[in-house]
């Protein structure tokens, strides 16, 4: 009898314990989709709205980057003309895209679409036509690694603008910045990756906090189109110039190492650089880039949603939501946290006011000392001054947000670049004097957009007439392409498995 | 007297030890009642309760909202679950409680009786609030405080913490259906490979580089 007790009891626990390992994994199972996306994001995903099924705060925050309303003392989320505002750049940049258009740039939104629109782009009515190439296209759409993954880095590089026009049609997005399985922050670019290397660093070693900068480095840096690279002879490879350092002397060091310049100054004769926007090297010398704070920090703060928190993806301007940046370390009001950044700003807005004056008149008056006569030798010093001068100017006001990101570093490059200009000024002086003419150089009236445009020989209504014609007659055939190349992709339900 | 004698005696007086015939069969069995309890053990990922890994907590996806929110919040970096959940006066009273609380879990949600808002109890409640002293100690008891703070003894004695600082650090609406799809993937279920250059870019790089 007692056995049989014995063996019940044993019958009753074996049945007990099944049923428990039963439930375990009965429950593991389901853990695997109590929390289940919407859809199966596969490949490099270029469709913002896609990744939107699954993540709805974070795509409908970041759909907010089209709005335009926000400005704040010198910059705006909308377009507004730079060149109106100040009209000498448009001497500075002769030669150059530049000098035709340049508008303060749109949120993330409207990557695609401005670089369309502006004038710098030309019309190239036909694919392979046109001034620009493939390269121009990379920081602007998530369309852009998947065309890396699919045609090659190098190959991609070698195109022209005009050819991968119904390629690129999704303004910056998701993909760009986050790996589709994990939605890990990760690197999309190679440019950044090659430009670790050369300082002989490597990205992967790199913190989430710094991942939540890096991602944005992959664009919002310094860079240059290498021609000459050698396994890629047909190629303009984007490269960062960070070989030798970030900073501006390396920088500069790097490109007059190769004699590297991005175009020569009709004016001047000057072998000139372009500064792009050197956010991030520019953001690591400040202070709040000492103190660990990150781009994410100020320009995506934390935003609740019923029981979510999660990051705000409507990137744009802290100052337009200062209680979740700002806030965060300083508890100040925030009229007064505001007017601390338009001070730095407006101080050294009075630097580069007065020193982007002086370069458009040492241009002129270089100008002039060719016209008398002068030699390349005579000239070698003062180019190479402008040269200096320019670049340093230009990286200092490129970043739109270098006044508040690094104050005092901005400003000191600003004052050494007007050191440089000087010291040129002066020596023009004295070979204008030399060459018999010592009265001051006529300038033309800086205050005027137009008439300095046409001064440097532009002809802007048979640009803008061009551009008109380019955007009716060959944008909506790249659009109806590329929207019919999407129709036929293929979008994985996770629901219905 | 040998140990285990005694235990042996025990089984003769009430003939719960087979007959020899019996012998091998009932070990087998017996056996198969371990080896089913370890297998139990394996798959219910028990080691992992002895960490402070907040993971562990996860293993469960009740924990879910718990997790993520804290995972947001600025405790992230400086508080695990095990430093404000259990007590840390003395070891043995740590593991005492955690096998406690998370007996009490474990039967809780084996029988599927989880509410939709899971709260703080009485015991665990104590806890807590000795844990944000534990930490935060110089400055709930700084007496500078008690100059210009009204009631500062009395709020800091009367009551919790977070009867004030009440999105600190899970936030206010934490139930199994608020934070919807999760952002971070638990380990257990995220793919191993993490690195931050995506393999295909990897591939096409190498592939440049002689």
């Amino acid at each position: 009898m007692k056995n049989w007790i014995l063996f019940g009891i044993t019958v009753v626990v074996v049945f007990l314990l099944a049923m428990l390992g039963y439930t375990i994994m009965d429950r593991k199972t389901e853990a695997r989709f109590a929390y289940q996306p919407t859809v199966q994001l596969e490949g490099i995903e270029p469709r913002d709205s896609v990744w939107g099924l699954n993540y709805p705060r974070q795509y409908q925050s970041y759909q907010k980057t089209a709005d335009t309303t926000f400005s704040s003392l010198y910059n705006t989320s909308g377009s507004r003309d730079v060149l109106e505002d100040n009209p000498e750049m448009v001497i500075l940049w002769a030669g150059y895209g530049f000098s035709k258009d340049y508008s303060h740039p749109r949120g993330h939104s409207y990557a695609v679409e401005d670089i369309r629109e502006t004038l710098r782009t030309g019309a190239p009515m036909e694919a392979g036509e046109g001034p620009m190439p493939s390269t121009c296209w990379t920081c602007k759409s998530p369309d852009v690694p998947r065309l890396m993954k699919e045609m090659g880095v190098s190959e991609y590089y070698s195109q022209k603008f005009s050819d991968l026009g119904s390629e690129v049609i999704n303004p910056i997005g998701c993909a760009d910045c986050h790996n589709p399985e994990t939605m890990n922050l990760t690197i999309t670019r190679p440019a950044l990756i090659e430009a670790y290397e050369a300082m002989g660093k490597d990205i992967n070693q790199a913190s989430h906090q710094e991942m939540r900068s890096l991602v944005c480095a992959q664009c919002h840096v310094e860079y240059y189109f290498d021609k000459d690279k050698e396994d890629a002879p047909q190629a303009q490879y984007l490269t960062f110039p960070w070989k030798e350092g970030m900073d501006v002397e390396a920088v500069t060091q790097y490109y007059d190492a190769i004699d590297f310049a991005d175009w020569v100054h009709p004016l001047s004769k000057a072998r000139m650089l372009k500064a792009q926007h050197p956010d991030y090297e520019i953001y690591s010398l400040g202070v709040h880039a000492k103190r660990g704070v990150s781009c994410a920090d100020c320009h995506m703060p934390y935003k609740s949603e019923g029981g979510q928190k999660f990051t705000d993806h409507h990137i744009g301007s802290p100052l337009s939501n200062v209680e979740n940046s700002c806030f965060v370390c300083h508890r100040e009001k925030i009229s007064d946290l505001v007017t601390d950044v338009y001070e730095r700003q407006r101080k050294i807005k009075e630097g580069t006011s007065y020193l982007q004056r002086q370069l458009a008149k040492a241009h002129i008056e270089a100008a002039k000392a060719w016209e008398l006569g002068a030699t390349e030798q005579d000239m070698k010093e003062i180019l190479t001054g402008i040269r200096h001068a320019q670049w340093r100017w230009d990286y200092s006001v490129a970043s739109h947000g270098a006044a508040f990101h690094a104050p005092l570093e901005t400003s000191r490059i600003v004052t050494s670049a007007t050191g440089i200009i000087q010291e040129t000024r002066i020596s023009l002086t004295r070979l204008l004097a030399a060459l018999g003419h010592p009265e001051p150089v006529e300038m033309p009236d800086f205050t005027d957009k137009s008439a300095l445009q046409a001064y440097i020989g532009l002809d802007m209504e048979a640009e803008k007439a061009a551009k008109e014609e380019f955007l009716e007659e060959v944008v909506p055939k790249w659009l109806k392409e590329g929207k019919k190349r999407e129709s036929q992709m293929e979008t994985a339900s996770v629901i219905g498995r | 007297m040998r140990p285990g004698s005694k235990l042996k005696r025990f089984l003769f007086r009430y003939s719960l030890v087979p007959p020899h015939r019996w012998r091998p069969a009932a070990t087998v069995l017996v056996a198969v009642i371990f080896g089913l309890g370890l297998y139990l053990l394996r798959l219910s990922n028990a080691a992992s309760y002895l960490s402070d890994d907040p993971q562990a907590c996860v293993n469960c996806h009740i924990m879910t909202p718990q997790y993520i929110t804290w995972n947001h919040s600025s405790h992230r970096e400086v508080a695990h679950c095990n430093d404000c959940h259990v007590p840390h006066n003395n070891v043995l009273n740590k593991y005492f409680f955690k096998a406690k609380d998370g007996l009490y879990h474990a039967s809780v949600f084996t029988a599927r009786a989880e509410p939709e808002v899971i709260k703080a109890r009485g015991p665990s409640i104590e806890v807590i609030q000795n844990n944000c002293i534990r930490c935060h100690e110089s400055q709930v008891t700084d007496a500078r405080m008690l100059g210009f703070t009204a009631d500062h003894f009395e709020n800091r004695t009367d009551r919790t913490c977070w009867e004030c600082h009440r999105e600190v650090p899970h936030g206010r609406v934490k139930s199994l259906s608020a934070t919807g799809h999760q952002i971070e993937p638990i380990r257990a279920h995220a793919p191993e490979d993490l690195s931050i250059v995506p393999p295909w870019l990897e591939t096409i790089m190498n592939k440049n580089d002689p």
